[in-house]
């Protein structure tokens, strides 16, 4: 082995510049390798930090009625109905004992307990429908992004605060400070007064959406005994499938996983990524054809010097390994050059697109690079594009070689 | 400087011949046309011997060489070395054999380019694992300076002059002290003046070392200085000569 490597440096050394050329033309493909993994992979971290930061990772709410079967009074008669209790709002009614069940597992970073409900905003004649939430006061950042959103106020929300979206004040023409009724479906009425204003960005939210004080909220909704959901935020992200589902035994109680919740946002990031991967696919495929034809070629070239090496001796096995090593060492130079050059770049652009904010053009992530796998392919595609032309160097006959 | 290659002694003790040719025949074949190119050659070659091979050109001669080196199979008859029937044998075997016994040199020297003058005498030894660095250093130094080239020995093979590397591909030939060593014109490519210095140090080193040469040659020079010589004529033994004026140590013949 140590003979052969020392040929195939030789060979490489000689053609300084086919050489040079080829440890390029594999680090491009690796940098294009590594440029896509940290754009997508940047990209689709971007996508769910900024779904998941404004969304519970893991939501707990009462059972959907499901429907009841009623028996006829003779008992033959059977009339499958759903019965809707519009009497009673549905609630989690043993809400205390859930949320320490939730809080015990160590994957759980914080569980919020909300309500919610519908109810009317009335100021002089105006009347404007209104969807509550309502929260601990120093656990509204965690239900609901709203503290940069906000633009005139705060987000206190002591026993008679309310904020309230920018739409929604304009309609009333009300501004923080002053105060107004607001009504529940259930017939609760409190005059509250407002304390921040909120833009989203989002017309219905910002016309529809009004956070409360939790305990004033569950009076005004009628939730004396239970609350509408638990929002929970976990440690580790990935963890939010099984645990929903663990959950959803342990409590009895409908859990949903963002993950479900956000079914199109993954299939975008699929998307992308299944683009990715066939760009990716085709810089290895680019690899595997430079470095084979250039071989090739090389084998060609020294056809003679490989007759003579079979006729001194020298087994077909060592004309094979002399051409694989090669092209091991064009793959091994060339991951080594393409990745170091796609982190210089990756990072380069990230520090250059970047807006005048501070955000970023590009979601490009360097530290997302993908490249051990880009190293690790590239050095097989080279390795494998060797085989070809070391089985035709292996084949040489070294009468025709030596006669020519 | 001169350095003698000692005589390995149990070469010249042998008796018995050391390559033994029997009704070898070869035929080219291209698609429909069989061309017959060996008619049925009979001849040995005894240890130590310095032997010519002649005949016009299209003979046969390289055909010959390139079966007995074991680079092409016959179409018919045997052939052995040292006990051993070379027809039989299978690639790997021919291979190894190859290595350890037969040395080669060819009209054109077939130096590696990329590889010093030393380098290029260490490889056949150095490559199949059969010496070690140091020893064959030691003797790729010894056959430089035995060709004349101690002051080249870290030349890249492209850097020297065209005799200059027909001596470097003899010492080649040398270095794994081989039974026999095939030699395919190997002045022909070169100038009178080298083309003597060559055939100078064939046969010196054959009486030195009782390394064995056939050597195939239009030159009547070379054929002179040998102790036999066998015609080839259309693919058959012509005549078999002894070579009066040339000092029959070894052969048997
Ligand atoms: N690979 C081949 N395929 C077909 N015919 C061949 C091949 N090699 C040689 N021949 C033919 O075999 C015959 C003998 O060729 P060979 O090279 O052995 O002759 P030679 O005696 O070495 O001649 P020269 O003295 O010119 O070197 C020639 O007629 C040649 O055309
Ligand atoms: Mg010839």
């Amino acid at each position: 082995m140590r003979y052969e490597a020392k040929v195939a440096l030789r060979y490489l050394l000689s053609s300084k510049m086919q050489t040079a050329l080829l440890i390029g033309g594999v680090g491009v493909g690796v940098l294009v390798f590594c440029f896509m993994s940290a754009l997508i992979n940047g990209l689709a971290s971007y996508q769910i930090e900024q779904t998941v930061g404004s969304i519970p990772h893991i939501t707990i709410e009462p059972r959907e009625q499901t429907p009841k079967v009623l028996g006829g009074t003779d008992g033959t008669l059977i009339l499958p109905a759903i019965l809707r209790d519009n009497t009673q709002r549905s609630q989690i009614r043993a809400w205390q004992t859930v949320l320490d069940t939730v809080l015990a597992d160590d994957n759980v970073r914080l569980a919020v307990p909300v309500v919610a409900g519908n109810g009317f905003i009335t100021r002089g004649q105006a009347v404007q429908p209104v969807s509550i939430t309502g929260v601990n006061p120093e656990q509204l950042s965690e239900v609901a992004a709203i503290g940069p959103a906000i633009i005139k106020g705060t987000t206190d929300l002591d026993l008679n605060g309310i904020i309230i979206g920018s739409r929604l004040a304009r309609n009333l023409s009300i501004d923080v400070g002053q105060t107004l009724v607001i009504r529940s479906d259930r017939g609760g009425q409190r005059d509250v007064k407002v304390r921040g204003i909120f833009s989203i960005g989002v017309e219905s939210l910002d016309e529809r959406v009004a956070y409360m004080n939790f305990k004033a909220a569950k009076a005004l909704l009628n939730l004396d005994n239970g609350i509408s959901r638990i929002e929970i935020k976990l440690k580790d992200l990935d963890v939010a499938p099984a645990l929903s589902a663990s959950f959803a035994v342990s409590t009895g109680l409908k859990v949903t996983s963002w993950v479900e919740k956000n079914k199109r946002l993954f299939d975008a990031i699929q998307g992308q990524g299944s683009t990715g991967s066939l760009i990716k696919f085709f810089s290895i495929v680019t690899i595997i054809i430079g470095v084979s034809s250039a071989l090739l070629l090389t084998t060609v070239r020294r056809k003679s010097e490989i007759g003579i090496m079979r006729s001194m001796g020298m087994t077909k096995g060592f004309i094979n390994r002399v051409f694989v090593i090669q092209g091991v060492l064009i793959g091994l130079l060339g991951a080594a050059v393409g990745s170091s050059g796609a982190f210089a770049f990756t990072t380069l652009v990230m520090q250059l697109a970047v807006r005048a904010d501070g955000s970023r053009v590009f979601p490009i992530d360097p530290s997302q690079g993908a490249y051990v796998a880009g190293i690790m392919l590239a050095t097989v595609a080279s390795t494998v594009a060797a085989i070809l032309p070391a089985r035709a160097a292996s084949r040489v006959d070294p009468l025709e070689a030596i006669s020519q | 400087m001169t350095t003698t290659i000692e005589k390995p002694t149990e070469k010249v003790a042998e008796r018995a011949p050391l390559l033994s040719v029997a009704g070898l025949t070869k035929n080219y074949v291209i698609g429909d046309l069989v061309t017959p190119v060996l008619k049925g050659i009979d001849f040995d070659i005894y240890p130590g011997e310095f032997v010519a091979m002649l005949g016009p050109s299209g003979s046969g001669k390289s055909t010959l060489l390139s079966i007995l080196g074991t680079l092409l199979k016959p179409t018919a008859g045997h052939f052995f070395m040292l006990g051993n029937d070379l027809t039989e044998a299978d690639e790997r075997e021919l291979t190894k054999f190859r290595n350890r016994n037969i040395g080669f040199v060819f009209q054109y020297h077939h130096l590696l380019p990329d590889f010093t003058a030393l380098e290029n005498v260490m490889f056949p030894a150095v490559a199949s694992k059969l010496m070690d660095d140091v020893e064959a250093e030691v003797r790729a130094t010894m056959l430089l300076n035995r060709v004349g080239l101690g002051h080249r020995l870290n030349y890249r093979a492209t850097k020297l002059s065209g005799g200059q590397k027909q001596r470097v591909a003899l010492a080649r030939a040398l270095m794994n002290n081989p039974a026999l060593v095939l030699a395919d014109e190997p002045t022909g490519n070169l100038d009178r003046e080298s083309a003597h210095q060559v055939m100078e140090l064939l046969a010196e080193i054959n009486a030195e070392s009782g390394t064995t040469f056939l050597i195939s040659t239009h030159d009547p020079e070379i054929a002179k200085r040998c102790q036999r010589k066998i015609t080839i004529i259309d693919g058959k033994v012509d005549s078999i000569e002894t070579n009066p004026t040339v000092k029959q140590d070894v052969a048997a013949a």
